[in-house]
């Protein structure tokens, strides 16, 4: 009996962990209307629960406990953490998916320190988003991030650079945001210089591709309209 | 060896007949296409039924200037788009500015040997490439508009198209034509299916007293031309004597099985 229940648990925390990953993928990049607002990202109950429980994050950070707190806040019962079957993930995806979204509200108004704070998550954040069960919905919660970087950032590639592009803005992200955490600088300037230094890297990297593909085409049309001109039926 | 002559003979024969019929068969697609283009073309309801008492409220515009222009067309509200329904947007979207990008690579191959060989073609070639290069921005202009992915597979298709459209060109005008005429016949019959879907939902929403919006209403008329410009192509293409092609049916059918395996993929990937 025991073997049974054991990996029906596994399949429920597994279903329960891979639902939600499904659909934030499936959401992923599709049509995108202006002619409506979008719905909101999480429903009403859900959103009382974890903006009160967000309020609590400053002192209790991302816990389990900050979530039973936000509850209880916003009138519910204790037993309603159950809506919330990733626990302390759920609220860091609450934080992550509510600072995306408000950054097309910031974007006009380019931040000093204060600004990398609020985006920031922490090392605890981290370590909750790095455990392998949460890996998917982290990732896909970066990706969605650096599209709506490049998006309201104006650009508008439609090749393989689109691709790239998220890449590289992905992994630079990701690469900051563990810099941070190590960062005892006030106001985090050592942060900002290493995210500064990323991006240079990436601009020199990217003119370069550039001018290698600008060769490449130029000197294979070269070749072709050179043999056609000596007569060969090509 | 005389019955390959005989072969050949009875079947140049049967082109030059097919040539001579009033409406021969290989017409026939482009003639349905063009049926379903009138009834699709006439089957807007003139009138609006009021919305149902008891019909679920949908969501109102909230954007301020897209909402004034709404209200300055049609005063219905606007129906937000369910998850399918922006999947399909999104897939069929990817594979137009994808197809478009294909057919501006295969004019671009093609021009240069057709054009050497058969000096008169250079301003339909011209013609061609010039509405597949709008074609081709406004389906760009879209996708990034509306945050679509475009494929992963373009480096592919960018080969690909070139390597067809330089092959076609170099086996003779008339296979070049048949290869336009197969890829514009794939084309359009995909561009159809959409005007098809987007119908369809338009009346559901009509139904309902609703409207699809601004974005989704201009989006079909401008897919109604461009697929009127595609078929006009083909048109084209038959005129040169796409069907005098040598493996005519060989190169068509291989053509059209590409066409519709690339449109398979990049839907997906």
């Amino acid at each position: 009996m025991a073997p049974v229940r054991l990996s029906n648990s596994l399949l429920g925390t597994f279903r329960a962990a891979s639902i939600r990953p499904a659909n934030a993928w499936r959401q992923k990049c599709l049509y995108h209307s202006y002619d409506y607002t979008e719905s909101p990202p999480f429903p009403p109950a859900e959103s009382a629960i974890l903006s009160s429980a967000y309020n609590h994050v400053p002192s209790h950070g991302f816990t389990i406990d900050a979530l039973k707190l936000g509850t209880r806040d916003a009138g519910y019962l204790d037993v309603s953490t159950n809506l919330f079957p990733r626990g302390a993930f759920d609220l860091v995806s609450y934080h992550l998916v509510t600072q995306r979204l408000a950054l097309k509200d910031n974007v006009q108004f380019p931040g000093d320190g204060e600004q990398g704070k609020r985006m920031g998550v922490g090392a605890k954040a981290l370590a909750i988003m790095a455990q392998p069960t949460y890996i998917p919905a982290s990732l896909v919660e970066l990706a969605k991030l650096a599209d709506e970087i490049w998006f309201l950032a104006g650009d508008q590639s439609v090749d393989s650079s689109w691709y790239t592009k998220r890449a590289s803005l992905s992994t630079i992200y990701s690469a900051t945001e563990v810099f941070m955490t190590q960062d005892k600088s006030a106001n985090f300037t050592e942060t900002e210089q290493f995210l500064d230094s990323r991006l240079e890297d990436l601009m020199k990297i990217g003119r370069f591709m550039g001018a290698l593909g600008e060769w490449g085409n130029y000197t294979g049309h070269s070749t072709i309209n050179v043999l056609r001109s000596k007569g060969m039926r090509i | 060896m005389s019955s390959t002559i005989l072969c050949t003979r009875s079947l140049a024969c049967r082109t030059s007949r097919s040539l001579q019929q009033p409406f021969p068969d290989f017409l026939a697609l482009a003639t349905i296409s063009r049926h379903s283009r009138l009834q699709s073309t006439t089957s807007q309801p003139p009138h609006t039924p009021s919305p149902p008492p008891n019909a679920p409220k949908p969501i109102q515009p909230t954007s301020h200037k897209l909402s004034q222009d709404a209200l300055s067309q049609t005063t219905k509200p606007i129906r937000p788009l369910t998850p399918d329904q922006r999947a399909f947007l999104s897939s069929a979207l990817r594979v137009n500015q994808t197809g478009e990008l294909a057919a501006i690579l295969i004019y671009a191959a093609q021009n240069p040997v057709i054009v050497r060989s058969h000096p008169h073609l250079r301003p339909l070639m011209k013609h061609m490439y010039d509405q597949e290069a709008g074609h081709y921005k406004f389906f760009n202009e879209i996708i990034s508009k509306h945050r679509i992915r475009p494929t992963a597979m373009t480096p592919i298709w960018t080969a690909a198209a070139s390597l067809l459209g330089w092959s076609t060109a170099v086996l003779g005008r008339e296979a070049a034509m048949a290869c336009t005429e197969a890829v514009e016949t794939e084309i359009g019959t995909h561009y159809n299916e959409q005007v098809r879907v987007l119908l369809d939902w338009s009346r559901k929403c009509e139904e309902r007293g609703e409207s699809l919006g601004p974005e989704l209403d201009g989006l079909v008329g401008e897919l109604r031309r461009i697929r009127d410009e595609e078929l006009e192509h083909l048109d084209h293409a038959v005129e040169n004597d796409a069907k005098m092609a040598r493996p005519y049916e060989l190169l068509t059918e291989v053509i059209r099985g590409g066409c519709r395996g690339a449109i398979w993929v990049s839907e997906r990937v």
